[in-house]
């Protein structure tokens, strides 16, 4: 099916459905304080006062979505090859996209637009670190031949290009699914650091309010100590103890499906088609010249089950580090087979691991000061000093240097940098185990650092800039990361390849 | 292809970038970097003083904070001493190293064949004093950018000249 795109053409027409609840949405997020005193004295005031006013919000944010829908218009401009978008209601803006510019093209569907049945094509440049076009209603197949006709050119311009005559046979194949077993799995056996955060901060915040309740009501002597003994009161700490790991075990499943489920990833054009999502549906495409870090992460449990992370970053506009991180793009619940079928396509092979650096044990001590040393030393300052109630949360010392003393340690022992013929891999994690895989040519900038203290031991670290995210090593042999760094310097500038 | 070799490399003969002598900067950048430091302590100094002269319970303070201040400003003197020496750079053939800092030293190298774009900065106090600072950026975002300070106006314009050419000639080569 070939569709028009050369005149201007509004959105599908339901897709003012999709316009009003966004406008809503925004203004909602932005007048919320308002809305909460409102809401706080909604008893005093008139009734038929409050009607109307959130009606005429209703009627305006209607017709606001409907202007927005009605001055929304797109099309192809094949003479100049530019993708136009024209839209604003007071302020008209033009957008034109030169097609060659254009990186990715993402179809996706929110719940709201899954309901009236469109969709919503992103249009992602390589100028600006923002997703600057998106198109919020339109049909699949609409958005599936514009997508098509967008990334088009570009088999155009570089028609003498090899990956370009492969292009031409756009057939998909279907390359990897994710079973729902598997994501099953993943599950429960993810985001177990941030899980025993937040049990840790329910127990803290349950125990004061208990003490709260106890100094407020004025019991001189507990009353309930004649009823609450010993073990009564461990029955009921482990009592809620398994509760919370049993709540945050089915939140962590649930988000897991929401957000994953029914991944399936395709092969087309030399790239990877990924979509996911129960509510949502995310697709999103990857090209392996485009892809800077390929981690692969998985822990114990994980390890037992066979089944791993993999996230991919790709190279992005966007400068923050975090930004970068959470651009990255995360398949779930990959079997061994599964991921090297990824890694092969991705890097061209299954990187083999060598004989790996280790950092120096001095890693133990900076990480020991870091993160023991200092609080503590800031925790018992305040508390003898400033406030002294803070040495009730004494009792809680033992279990945060457990955790912190066995992150430290696994941290260490996990912590390699290998260096091959082809790839930088980087293993890292305390629970977690990630392996980072880096094919040198990928390199934008190196850089070493030492503090005084270091020099004298030799130690020292080293960070790899690419356009993806960077990759640090710490604490290790100095001598020995020059070595590296000379060896990956005289491989980027020695190279044809190009990072992207 | 018959001619096609591939001898293993010799990892331990590659050329190293620690043992290149790096370039100093100008002597006249210290100026710069003490006018910095002192636009700054003037700044602190002026609302710390402003502070303890209208707010009258921390007023018998003051001999703690100018102690404080003074400790501080010393510091800081001593360590762009050191960053200041520890300051250099270094073009080779393929590559740029500039190395910086005082409490921890670091070196940063960025291939040529890496630099998404080149381009020449003139501070105020700088401009006067005949410097520029030559900013050579990478797709590795912000903190991988090298910008070399203390130059000469005329020698950053020249390897700003020379780092465009590599630059250009290396993505004609790409275009190929």
């Amino acid at each position: 099916m070939k569709s028009d795109f050369s005149s201007p053409q509004r959105q599908s027409l339901v897709g003012v459905v999709v316009m009003f609840g966004d406008t809503l949405q925004s203004t909602l997020r932005s007048l919320w304080p308002f809305l909460l005193v409102w809401a706080f004295r909604i008893n005093q005031m008139n009734r038929l006062y409050v009607v109307t006013v959130i009606g005429a919000a209703l009627i305006l944010t209607a017709v606001i979505a409907y202007l927005k829908f009605y001055n929304f218009t797109f099309f192809l401009d094949e003479e100049n090859e530019e993708f136009v978008i024209r839209k604003g209601i007071l302020n008209k803006s033009r957008i034109a996209i030169p097609l060659d510019k254009i990186q990715q093209v993402n179809i996706n569907q929110s719940l709201i637009q899954k309901f009236i049945g469109v969709h919503s094509l992103e249009v992602d440049t390589a100028g600006s670190s923002k997703k600057e076009v998106t198109i919020k209603a339109i049909t699949h197949d609409l958005a599936l031949s514009l997508k098509e006709r967008l990334l088009d050119s570009e088999k155009k311009n570089s028609e003498n290009d090899e990956v370009a005559a492969s292009r031409n046979t756009n057939k998909a194949y279907p390359f990897i699914s994710i079973s729902f077993a598997s994501l099953l799995k993943t599950g429960i056996t993810s985001n177990y650091a941030r899980s025993f955060a937040l049990l840790f901060a329910f127990v803290i915040t349950v125990y004061q309010n208990i003490e709260d309740y106890f100094e407020g009501e004025g019991y001189e002597n507990d009353p309930l100590d004649e009823y609450v003994n010993g073990e009564v009161l461990f029955k009921f700490a482990a009592f809620i103890a398994i509760a919370i790991i049993v709540l945050t075990l089915l939140v962590n499943l649930s988000r897991t499906i929401l957000k994953y489920f029914g991944y399936t990833i395709t092969l087309q054009n030399k790239s990877l088609l990924l979509s996911y999502g129960l509510l949502n549906t995310k697709n999103t495409i990857i090209r392996p010249e485009k892809v800077q870090i390929v981690a692969v992460g998985r822990n114990y449990f994980q390890k037992k089950m066979d089944i791993q992370d993999v996230r991919i970053s790709q190279a992005s506009n966007n400068d923050d580090a975090k930004e970068q991180q959470k651009e990255a793009i995360e398949i779930p619940g990959c079997s061994e087979v599964e991921k090297n079928e990824l890694l092969t396509f991705l890097l061209g092979q299954v990187p083999e691991k060598g004989e790996g650096l280790k950092p120096n044990i001095r890693k133990i001590i900076l990480n020991t000061v870091r993160f023991i040393i200092i609080p503590l030393a800031l925790y018992f300052v305040f508390a003898i000093w400033f406030y002294n109630e803070l040495f009730e949360y004494i009792i809680f010392l033992p279990l945060y240097l457990a955790f912190i003393i066995s992150m430290i340690y696994f941290g260490y022992r996990n912590s390699r940098l290998y260096s091959t013929k082809d790839f930088i891999i980087k293993q890292s994690g305390a629970w977690d185990v990630d392996n980072e895989f880096l094919a040198p040519h990928k390199i934008q900038a190196v850089r070493l650092t030492q503090y005084f203290w270091q020099k004298k031991a030799n130690l020292g670290a080293i960070k790899l800039y690419t356009a993806g995210g960077n990759l640090t090593f710490n604490v290790a042999d100095y001598s020995r990361l020059k070595e590296l760094a000379n060896y990956w310097l005289y491989n980027v500038e020695t190279t044809d390849k190009n990072w992207m | 292809m018959d001619n096609f070799i591939n001898e293993p490399i010799d990892t331990s003969s590659l050329p190293r970038f620690e043992e290149v002598k790096l370039n100093p900067l100008k002597p006249a950048y210290y100026k710069v970097m003490l006018f910095n430091i002192a636009v700054r302590y003037l700044i602190i100094g002026i609302a710390g003083g402003c502070a303890f002269y209208f707010i009258e319970d921390i007023t018998r303070y003051w001999y703690i904070a100018l102690l404080l201040f003074v400790i501080a400003l010393v510091f800081t003197l001593f360590i762009s001493r050191i960053s200041f020496k520890n300051k250099g750079y270094v073009f080779r053939t393929h590559d740029v190293i500039y190395r910086s800092g005082a409490i921890a030293i670091s070196t940063v190298i960025v291939p040529y064949n890496r630099v998404q774009h080149v381009a020449l900065h003139e501070g105020w106090l700088s401009r006067r004093l005949g410097l520029a600072r030559v900013e050579i950026f990478t797709a590795g975002g912000d903190s991988s950018d090298v910008k070399i300070p203390g130059l000469d106006k005329e020698h950053a314009e020249s390897i700003k000249q020379l780092l465009m050419g590599k630059v250009l000639n290396i993505q004609e080569q790409h275009e190929e």
